[in-house]
C-alpha cells in the first residue's frame, strides 16, 4: 500500500499540478477560515493601539494578575477534570472491556458515552442547576433525608468545584470512548504469555498491561485537558461570566474590549492557542507511541 | 460446529472472570478470587458512572414536569413550544446544521477521495489541517473570524483589500457561521470519511470501476458514495449534534440560533429551559443512537465543546 | 510412567466435545507434534497442558506430579504463541528476562541467563531493540528465548511458524529442532502443516474432531496411515472406489481394472465388498523393466510442472489419478491424450 502510494504519483508527475488543483477548494477553505483568522490574531497580538510592532502585549499578559489567574483557574479545572475524568473513565472502560461485565452493558455504556460527551453547553449547565443548584434535586435530597447541606459545607455550583463536577459529565465519557479501543487492543496472548512465565494477574497488570496502556492513558488525559480548556459555553451558561476562566475572559474582551487594549486580548487568545498546541503535540506523540505498541 | 466451538473458546477466555463457568475444581476457585474481586469493582464503577450520567437527566426531567404546583405535567413543554421564538431559532439552527453538513460533504468527500486516489503526498498536510480545530477552540475561532470578516477584508500583514465586511448582511453572517461550523466539524467529518474510504480501499474500487469502463459520474454516484455512506452519515449526525445546540459562534456572531435562545430563556424562566434541555438531550441521544446504528457500533462518537 | 502424561483428558465447551478421552505419554526429551485441521482440538489440548484451559475430566501429570488443576503461573512450562505475544513495551532483553524477574532471580543472574539465551537464538545484536523493530522470524526467536529462559520442564509451541514467510518457516523450524535437541527439552508442537510435522518430530499425533487418529513416527504416519483421514491429511493421495475380486490373493477391481494389494487383513473380506483404495501419486511410475506388481493402462490427461516434481494426471478406467515424477532436464514427457502404461507395487495400494 505504502509502496503503491509512493510510486503512483511519480508516474503521474506531468499532471501533478492538476492533481493539486483538485484539492485546492479544501486548502482555500482552510486558508480563509482557519489560517487567516489565526494570522489576524497573531498580527493583532504584536501591534499596539498606535499600530506599531511591539512585544508589550505579551509582557502585559504575564503582568496582569486577572489574566494570569484566569489561565491558572482554567488550567486547574482542566487538569482536575482531565485527571479525575481520565481515571474514572479508564476504570469504566476497563469494567466494560476486560472487567467481565456483560456484553450488553458495553454497548449501552458506549452509546451513552457518545451522548454525554456531546451533551455540553447550555443544556448541560441547566441540567446541573436542576441537580446540584441551591434548589437542585440532589441538594434537596441530601438536605431533607441525610441532613447534609452541601452549600453550608462550602460547595457552590458556581465555583471551581461546581464547574469541575459539570465538566466531568462530558470528560469521563470521552475517556471511555478513547480508552475502549486501546483496552480492546490488549492481546489475550500477552496475558497468557505473562501467566505462562509465572506472573500473577496483578503482576501482569502492573508490568505488562499498564505500561502498554500508559501512553494511551496519558495521551487521552491530554485530550481531555484540551477539551476542558477550550470549553466556553457551559461555563458561560452557568455563571453568566462571573467565573473568571480564560475563555470567559476572552469572551468578555470580544464583547466589549474590557481590557481597553485589543492587542492584549489577541495575546490572551494566542496564549490559549499555544497551550492547546503544546497539548496537541504531546497527544500526537503519545498516540504514536501507543499505536506502535497496540497495533 | 467448528465455528461454534471456536466461538465458545473465545467466550470462555473472555469470561474467565466469570464464576458461573466454574466447574467446581478447588484450584480454579482460589485462582479466580482476584478476578471475582475485579468483577465486583467493575460493577461499582459501572453503577457510579450510570448514576453520574442519569441523575442530572432525571433531575432535569423532574424539574421540567413540575411547572404546576403539586402535579407532574407537560406544561413547561407546552409553554416552551408555544413561544414563536422557539420554533424560529430551532428551525434556523437546523437549517444551519443542514447547510454545514451539505457544504462539508461537498468540500470534504472530493478532497479525501482525491487525496487517497491521486495525491497521497498531501495526506499529512490535510490531516494536520483537520487537527487544527482542536488547537483553535470555538471561542478563539470566533474571535479570529470576527476580526477577519467584520472589517474590510485585507490579507494579513498587508493592506490589500479583498472584500466588504461579511457581518453587515444577514446572508453574509449566515455564510460566515456556516463556515465556522464547517471548521468545528471538520475533524470529525474528514476523519470519518477518510477512514471509510480506507476501509473499503476506494482506490482499488475506482480502478476496478475504471477497468470496467465506468465514467467519473458513475464512479462517484455508484461506487464512491454508496461505500462511504455510513461513514458520511455518522460524520453528518455528529455535526448535527454539535451545531444544533452550539452557543459560542452563534452568540458572538449575533445569529439568533437555538443555543443563544436557550441561554436567553434560562435567564428569565424557570421550567421551560429544563424542558428544552431535556429535548436537546433526547436529540443528542437520537443522533448518537443513529451513529451506532449506521456504523454497526464502530462509529466515532465524540464532538467538541 | 511417561515424563508427561495425559490420561483420559476430555474437554467440553457446553455441549461441544472439543477433546475426547485423549491418552498420550511423552518421554523426556521427545519432540511430539499434534497435527490436524483447525478445530480438531490440538490447540485446546496444548492449552490444557499450559493450564489456560481446565480439562472437563482426566488427568495431566508432569514428572510424576499431577498438574491438572495447577494455575498456569504455577507450572514450569514454556509456551510459544502463533502471534509471538512479545510484550511491546519491553526490549528483547527485557522480554527474555521477564520470567526470571518474576521468579525474583537476582539481576546478575538474569543478565547472564539473558545473554546465554540471546546467543542461543543468535540475537545478541538485537538485545536492546523493541519487538516492533524486528522481523517476524526474529520476534519468534525472541519468544523462543523467553520461553526457554525459565528452564521449563516442557516447551509448548502453538503453531509458532504459521505467521511467517515460507523460507523463514523452514529455516526457523530447523533452528527450533536443533535447539530442542541440544537442550534435550521435551516439546509439544502444534501445527496444521503436515510437512512441518513430518520434518521436525520424533512422533506425530494426528487429530481429527477431538480424537486421536494415529500416533507414530513421521515415517509410519506417512507410509502406513491407519485411517482414511490420516492418509488424506498427510501427503497427497489418490482415492477411488473399488470392489473386492479375490480376497485370498489380494486382488480388487476399480472400473474393471484389476489391482493387487498387500493389505494385511484383506483376506478377511468377502468377494464383492465395496472398498476404498488409495495410492500416493509418487508411487506410480511409467512402466519399465523390471515390472512391478501392478501394470496398468492409462491415458494422459494433463501435465503440470511443479518445479522439482512433475504432476501428471492420468485416467485409469473412468477415474483420474495423479502421478508424480521427479523432474530432470532429460525427462521425456508423453503427449496429452497418449496411451501409456504405468505401474506400482502392491504395497502402494492402500485399502482403508
Amino acid at each position: 500500500m505504502a509502496q503503491t502510494s509512493m510510486t503512483l504519483p511519480k508516474a503521474k508527475e506531468p499532471s501533478n499540478l492538476k492533481n493539486w488543483l483538485g484539492v485546492s477548494p479544501f486548502f482555500l477553505f482552510a486558508i480563509m477560515f482557519i489560517l487567516f483568522p489565526s494570522l489576524y490574531l497573531v498580527e493583532g497580538s504584536f501591534f499596539n493601539q498606535e499600530g506599531q510592532f511591539t512585544l508589550q502585549n505579551y509582557v502585559l499578559l504575564l503582568q496582569t494578575p486577572a489574566i494570569v489567574n484566569a489561565y491558572k483557574l482554567s488550567i486547574q479545572i482542566s487538569a482536575a477534570t482531565a485527571i479525575g475524568g481520565g481515571i474514572f473513565g479508564f476504570l469504566l472502560a476497563y469494567s466494560i472491556t476486560v472487567g467481565g461485565l456483560p456484553r450488553q452493558l458495553r454497548s449501552a455504556l458506549i452509546t451513552f458515552s457518545g451522548v454525554a460527551s456531546n451533551f455540553a453547553g447550555v443544556p448541560l449547565a441547566f441540567a446541573f442547576i436542576a441537580t446540584l443548584g441551591r434548589r437542585g434535586f440532589v441538594t434537596l435530597l441530601l438536605k431533607d433525608n441525610l441532613n447534609i447541606d452541601l452549600y453550608q459545607a462550602g460547595f457552590d455550583l458556581y465555583t471551581f468545584w461546581g464547574l469541575t463536577a459539570i465538566y466531568m459529565f462530558f470528560q469521563f465519557p470521552l475517556m471511555v470512548l478513547v480508552m475502549v479501543p486501546a483496552l480492546d487492543g490488549l492481546k489475550r496472548e500477552w496475558r497468557e504469555a505473562a501467566e505462562n512465565l509465572g506472573a500473577s494477574y496483578f503482576q501482569y497488570w502492573t508490568r505488562v498491561a499498564m505500561p502498554i496502556l500508559l501512553p494511551s492513558i496519558l495521551g487521552s488525559m491530554i485530550l481531555l485537558f484540551g477539551n476542558a480548556f477550550g470549553a466556553y459555553a457551559t461555563a458561560y451558561a452557568l455563571t453568566g461570566g462571573r467565573l473568571g476562566i480564560i475563555t470567559i475572559q476572552i469572551g468578555a474582551q470580544i464583547r466589549g474590549d474590557v481590557l481597553h487594549n485589543p492587542g492584549l486580548g489577541y495575546a490572551m487568545a494566542m496564549g490559549m492557542v499555544i497551550i492547546m498546541a503544546i497539548s496537541l503535540v504531546g497527544y500526537s506523540w503519545l498516540q504514536k507511541v501507543s499505536e506502535r505498541w497496540l497495533r | 460446529m467448528a465455528s461454534k466451538g471456536l466461538r465458545k473458546v473465545v467466550a470462555m477466555s473472555d469470561t474467565s472472570f466469570d464464576i458461573s463457568v466454574d466447574q467446581g475444581e478447588p484450584d480454579k476457585k482460589t485462582r479466580s478470587l482476584l478476578r471475582i474481586g475485579g468483577r465486583f469493582w467493575s460493577w461499582v464503577w459501572f453503577i457510579l458512572g450510570a448514576i453520574y450520567f442519569l441523575v442530572p437527566l432525571f433531575a432535569t426531567l423532574r424539574h421540567s414536569l413540575r411547572m404546576e404546583r403539586d402535579v407532574l405535567g407537560f406544561k413547561a413543554y407546552e409553554r416552551a413550544f408555544e413561544d414563536p421564538s422557539f420554533l424560529e431559532t430551532f428551525l434556523l439552527s437546523n437549517a444551519l446544521a443542514v447547510a454545514t453538513i451539505l457544504c462539508s460533504t461537498l468540500l470534504i468527500v472530493p478532497t479525501a477521495y482525491w487525496i487517497r486516489l491521486r495525491l497521497p503526498q498531501a495526506r499529512r498536510i490535510a490531516e494536520f489541517i483537520t487537527l487544527l480545530p482542536f488547537v483553535i477552540p470555538a471561542i478563539i475561532l470566533v474571535f479570529g473570524l470576527i476580526r477577519t470578516y467584520s472589517t474590510h477584508f485585507t490579507i494579513p500583514f498587508t493592506d490589500i483589500e479583498l472584500f466588504q465586511p461579511l457581518t453587515t448582511t444577514k446572508f453574509g453572517t449566515y455564510a460566515l457561521i456556516t463556515a465556522g461550523y464547517m471548521v468545528l466539524a471538520m475533524p470529525y467529518m474528514y476523519r470519518s470519511v477518510d477512514t471509510g474510504m480506507r476501509v473499503v480501499d476506494i482506490r482499488t474500487l475506482t480502478e476496478a470501476a475504471q477497468s470496467l469502463g465506468a465514467g467519473w459520474f458513475t464512479i462517484i454516484t455508484q461506487v464512491i458514495l454508496p461505500n462511504v455512506r455510513s461513514a458520511l452519515l455518522s460524520g453528518a449526525l455528529l455535526t448535527f449534534a454539535i451545531v444544533v445546540g452550539e452557543v459560542t459562534l452563534a452568540s458572538f456572531l449575533g445569529v439568533d440560533a437555538f443555543g443563544p435562545y436557550l441561554f436567553l430563556i434560562g435567564q428569565h424562566k424557570a421550567y421551560e429551559p429544563a424542558a428544552l434541555s431535556f429535548v436537546t438531550f433526547l436529540m443528542t441521544w437520537f443522533a448518537m443512537g443513529m451513529i451506532q446504528f449506521v456504523t454497526g457500533g464502530q462509529g466515532q462518537a465524540t464532538g467538541a465543546h | 510412567m511417561s515424563y508427561l502424561s495425559l490420561e483420559n483428558v476430555t474437554k467440553q465447551f457446553g455441549d461441544v466435545v472439543v477433546v475426547d478421552k485423549f491418552n498420550l505419554g511423552i518421554e523426556k526429551g521427545e519432540f511430539v507434534s499434534f497435527l490436524g485441521p483447525s478445530g480438531c482440538g490440538k490447540t485446546t489440548t496444548l492449552r490444557m497442558v499450559a493450564g489456560f484451559e481446565l480439562p472437563t475430566s482426566g488427568r495431566i501429570t508432569l514428572d510424576g506430579v499431577d498438574i491438572t488443576d495447577k494455575a498456569p503461573n504455577q507450572r514450569n512450562v514454556g509456551m510459544i504463541f502463533q502471534a509471538y505475544a512479545l510484550f511491546p513495551n519491553m526490549t528483547v532483553a527485557q522480554n527474555i528476562g521477564f520470567g526470571l524477574r518474576i521468579r525474583k532471580m537476582n539481576s546478575t543472574d538474569v543478565h547472564a541467563r539473558v545473554d546465554e539465551m540471546l546467543s542461543l537464538v543468535n540475537l545478541e545484536k538485537h538485545a536492546n531493540k523493541y519487538p516492533y523493530q524486528l522481523s517476524g522470524g526474529q520476534q519468534q526467536r525472541v519468544s523462543l528465548a523467553r520461553a526457554l529462559a525459565i528452564r521449563p520442564e516442557v516447551l509448548l509451541l502453538d503453531e509458532p511458524l504459521s505467521a511467517l514467510d515460507a523460507k523463514i518457516r523452514v529455516s526457523l523450524r530447523q533452528e527450533i529442532r536443533a535447539i530442542q535437541r541440544r537442550l534435550g527439552i521435551t516439546a509439544i508442537f502444534v501445527t496444521h502443516d503436515q510437512e512441518e510435522a513430518l520434518s521436525i518430530s520424533d512422533r506425530i499425533v494426528v487429530m481429527n474432531v477431538g480424537e486421536m487418529e494415529q500416533v507414530g513416527s513421521p515415517f509410519e504416519i506417512y507410509n502406513f496411515p491407519k485411517t482414511q483421514f490420516v492418509a488424506n491429511f498427510v501427503g497427497s493421495l489418490n482415492n477411488a472406489d473399488a470392489e473386492v475380486v479375490d480376497p485370498a490373493n489380494g486382488i480388487l477391481a476399480m472400473d474393471g481394472v484389476h489391482f493387487k494389494t498387500a493389505e494385511e487383513d484383506f483376506s478377511s473380506r468377502k468377494k464383492g465388498d465395496k472398498v476404498k483404495i488409495s495410492v500416493r501419486p509418487e508411487r506410480f511410475s511409467f512402466a519399465v523393466e523390471p515390472k512391478k506388481d501392478n501394470v496398468i493402462d492409462c491415458t494422459i490427461e494433463s501435465i503440470t510442472f511443479l518445479g522439482a516434481v512433475v504432476r501428471i494426471q492420468i485416467k485409469i478406467g473412468n477415474t483420474s489419478f495423479n502421478m508424480d515424477t521427479f523432474n530432470n532436464p532429460f525427462l521425456e514427457l508423453p503427449a496429452i491424450g497418449a496411451k501409456e502404461q504405468v505401474m506400482c507395487s502392491k504395497e502402494a495400494v492402500l485399502v482403508l
